[in-house]
């Protein structure tokens, strides 16, 4: 280590305890920035202390690494991993320059686990050779923000290229990972729960996106869809379709709005969260314990055993409600979402509050895309709007065939909007900025402690 | 069961179809149900014939660049059928990508130049075009608002593109920008309308928020298929969404 990267992480630690300790603030984008100024090349300097793994997509990055993070431990890996949200560059660099990195209890060497932003992979990666790139899934998501789907796997691409030793470990359900000029060694997960006795080949509904066939820009095929885009393809025109998998869901045996259990190449799971989609996120962490060779009875420990870690999706209690809130941002998060409501088995009623600032998303034309009809399917006794946005997820949910909404302008109502609901499960499905207000709100009114 | 039904095409709905369209035929539908007309919905893609005779109402969504070139390849085989559905009136809202590709022809961020199907006499340059006087490689994202010059009618919507569209012969625009940027930020045009064509890049999307234009055009498309009866005065009847 030279001096000066010596000196940029004596800075950035510095920085890192006076913000926490002294200011009680969260936050790894200062130190970091502060790092990269003194030593532009710490990255590069600080590789040798461990192995990269590089975890992208649109959806489920947060959870996907807070479960790999547990199972590589469970392996006996020392992990290092980056706080949600902090996924972008200077965030990323503060996680990395201020951890004290231990040896690994298993003798081998210890693993950064990282989320890191599809925009920001090339710069990760370019400084530091990743071992292992984990693609998610590929989905349009705020596109006042971000790029198009196909753009946005060209940054990744971009970054792999950084590093063509590098297992890419993508999720074999999404058609545009099988597209991409790159050396790297591939393998696939995904679902095979399906009996091809059972298949029903379709093309996927309107509102999909990546559907065309790497070979020849032809719609695909499925057999079968799990959700979005995902499933198990094929193409009319010629002999595309989904790889071999090597780590698959051969079955999926209960779906609740709580848990879900199922298995994975002869392993039976269960993990305490709701929706088809966490399964991807579980199958996910399997398949990279699986290649550093944790066991399988050891990544069963690790889901039993971290049940606090499935936290993004809320269970609180208000009175005497039992309220979920579960964020959405985009249409194929949000109908996963509807998805897991139809698996609800008691009545329930739903708030959905919608605000469009930066964080959220400026443009609210995504609520067009998500599939609010199928809450008719669902439970549901009661539907109310809130948020800055009220009107457009008023008009949304009326055109849905739902006339009957109490709206709340102010958030301040919250509390009494949730007690005014005729069911004792009550889900709030909220967009990011409102989430925070909500917190804020039920924080105030002692249901929740602390925020953040 | 209703007495009246609309046939409705989806123009590639399964690839151009990235900022909410759909919600266009949502409203569409939500308007013809109360006054008694049912919608039959066809989507209408690759390798699919459009015969325009079937059809009284057409959707053309926006996409993402990628699918729009390779939908821009597939148009050219339905570019006559859409130009007879056209000049025979058929009512059609084209949206942002759909919008500049019944144009001449639109060039992308990267320079890329697609061919549209010049049905219409509108064209499409990108936001790095030299003769671009203001916001030059810019994208022009905010919320817009617009009015209709020929019914003083007030639109609010969402606007998010980088093409710059300048309309052609015959050619007036849906509206004059009242705050907002428009079809190319300069001349405070947005969208077009063409015999019963209407184009625009308002996201929101604009027959949602919009309930006066939608049902404008549903009893453009009523009135074309059951011309004995007073669509305009059903319609009146019913609450209109705006917001």
């Amino acid at each position: 280590m030279t001096l000066k990267s010596t000196i940029a992480r004596a800075t950035a630690k510095s920085a890192y305890w006076f913000l926490h300790t002294i200011l009680h603030r969260g936050g790894t984008s200062l130190p970091g920035k502060l790092a990269v100024s003194i030593d532009p090349n710490i990255l590069t300097t600080i590789q040798k202390d461990f192995d990269l793994v590089i975890v992208t997509g649109t959806n489920g990055k947060t959870l996907t690494t807070a479960l790999i993070t547990r199972v590589l431990e469970a392996g006996g890996y020392t992990v290092i991993t980056n706080p949600s949200g902090s996924n972008m560059v200077q965030g990323i660099t503060g996680t990395l320059v201020t951890t004290k990195i231990k040896p690994s209890p298993n003798g081998k060497k210890p693993i950064a686990v990282l989320e890191v932003d599809e925009a920001n992979v090339e710069t990760i990666a370019a400084a530091i050779k990743p071992k292992m790139f984990v693609l998610t899934n590929l989905f349009r998501d705020q596109l006042d923000r971000y790029g198009e789907i196909y753009t946005t796997y060209d940054k990744i691409i971009a970054g792999i290229n950084h590093a063509p030793e590098a297992v890419v470990l993508a999720n074999g359900d999404s058609p545009i990972f099988l597209r991409g000029d790159f050396p790297n060694k591939r393998k696939y997960f995904g679902f095979n729960h399906i009996q091809a006795a059972d298949y029903q080949p379709e093309v996927a509904p309107i509102n999909t996106d990546g559907i065309l066939s790497p070979t020849d820009d032809s719609v695909l095929t499925y057999d079968f869809i799990t959700y979005a885009n995902l499933g198990k393809y094929f193409s009319a025109t010629d002999d595309f379709a989904r790889p071999k998998l090597q780590y698959q869901v051969t079955h999926v045996d209960t779906l609740t709005p709580r848990y879900s259990t199922f298995n994975i190449d002869g392993t039976p799971l269960r993990i305490e969260i709701g929706g088809l989609y966490n399964i991807y996120n579980a199958l996910t962490a399997f398949a990279v314990g699986r290649e550093f060779n944790v066991t399988p009875e050891q990544i069963k420990t690790a889901f039993e055993s971290n049940a606090q870690i499935f936290g993004r999706q809320e269970a609180i209690k208000v009175e005497d409600k039992d309220v979920t809130i579960v964020l959405i941002k985009n249409p194929v998060g949000t109908n996963s979402v509807i998805d897991m409501m139809k698996t609800e088995k008691d009545d329930f009623s739903l708030l959905t509050l919608l605000n469009a600032n930066y964080a959220d998303g400026i443009d609210t034309s995504w609520i067009w895309d998500a599939e609010f009809e199928k809450l008719h399917d669902t439970n549901m006794k009661a539907v109310a709007t809130g948020g800055e946005r009220y009107q457009d997820l008023r008009v949304r949910l009326k055109m849905a065939g739902f006339p009957d909404q109490a709206v709340y302008e102010d958030l301040k109502q919250i509390v009494t909007a949730i007690k005014a609901f005729p069911t004792r499960k009550v889900y709030i499905a909220a967009t990011y900025t409102a989430m925070l207000q909500l917190r804020e709100q039920l924080g105030a009114a002692g249901y929740i402690k602390g925020g953040f | 069961m209703t007495d009246y039904n609309i046939s409705v095409a989806h123009l590639y709905g399964n690839l151009m179809n990235t900022y909410g369209d759909y919600g266009n035929i949502i409203a569409l539908t939500y308007y013809a149900k109360q006054i008694g007309v049912s919608v039959n919905y066809q989507l209408v893609s690759l390798g699919d014939h459009f015969d325009n005779e079937n059809f009284d109402f057409v959707l053309f969504g926006g996409g993402q660049d990628y699918e729009e070139t390779i939908v821009a390849k597939d148009l050219k085989n339905k570019a006559q059928q859409i130009k007879q559905y056209i000049e025979n009136d058929g009512p059609l809202l084209a949206v942002c990508g759909g919008f500049q590709l019944l144009g001449h022809y639109m060039v992308m961020a990267n320079g890329q130049k697609v061919d549209g199907i010049g049905v219409m006499d509108h064209y499409t340059t990108n936001m790095h075009d030299q003769k671009l006087t203001v916001l030059n490689d810019k994208r022009l994202t905010g919320n817009i608002v617009i009015k209709n010059n020929d019914t003083d009618e007030t639109y609010h919507g969402f606007e998010n593109h980088q093409g710059r569209t300048f309309l052609g012969a015959g050619e007036r625009a849906l509206g004059t920008v009242v705050s907002g940027n428009g079809n190319n930020g300069m001349d405070k045009t947005e969208g077009v309308i063409y015999r019963n064509v209407y184009g625009s890049y308002f996201h929101g999307p604009i027959f949602t928020r919009n309930g006066n234009l939608a049902k404008r055009v549903l009893a453009t498309a009523l009135s074309r298929k059951y011309p004995e009866i007073d669509w305009t005065d059903k319609l009146n009847q019913i609450e209109t969404e705006t917001f």
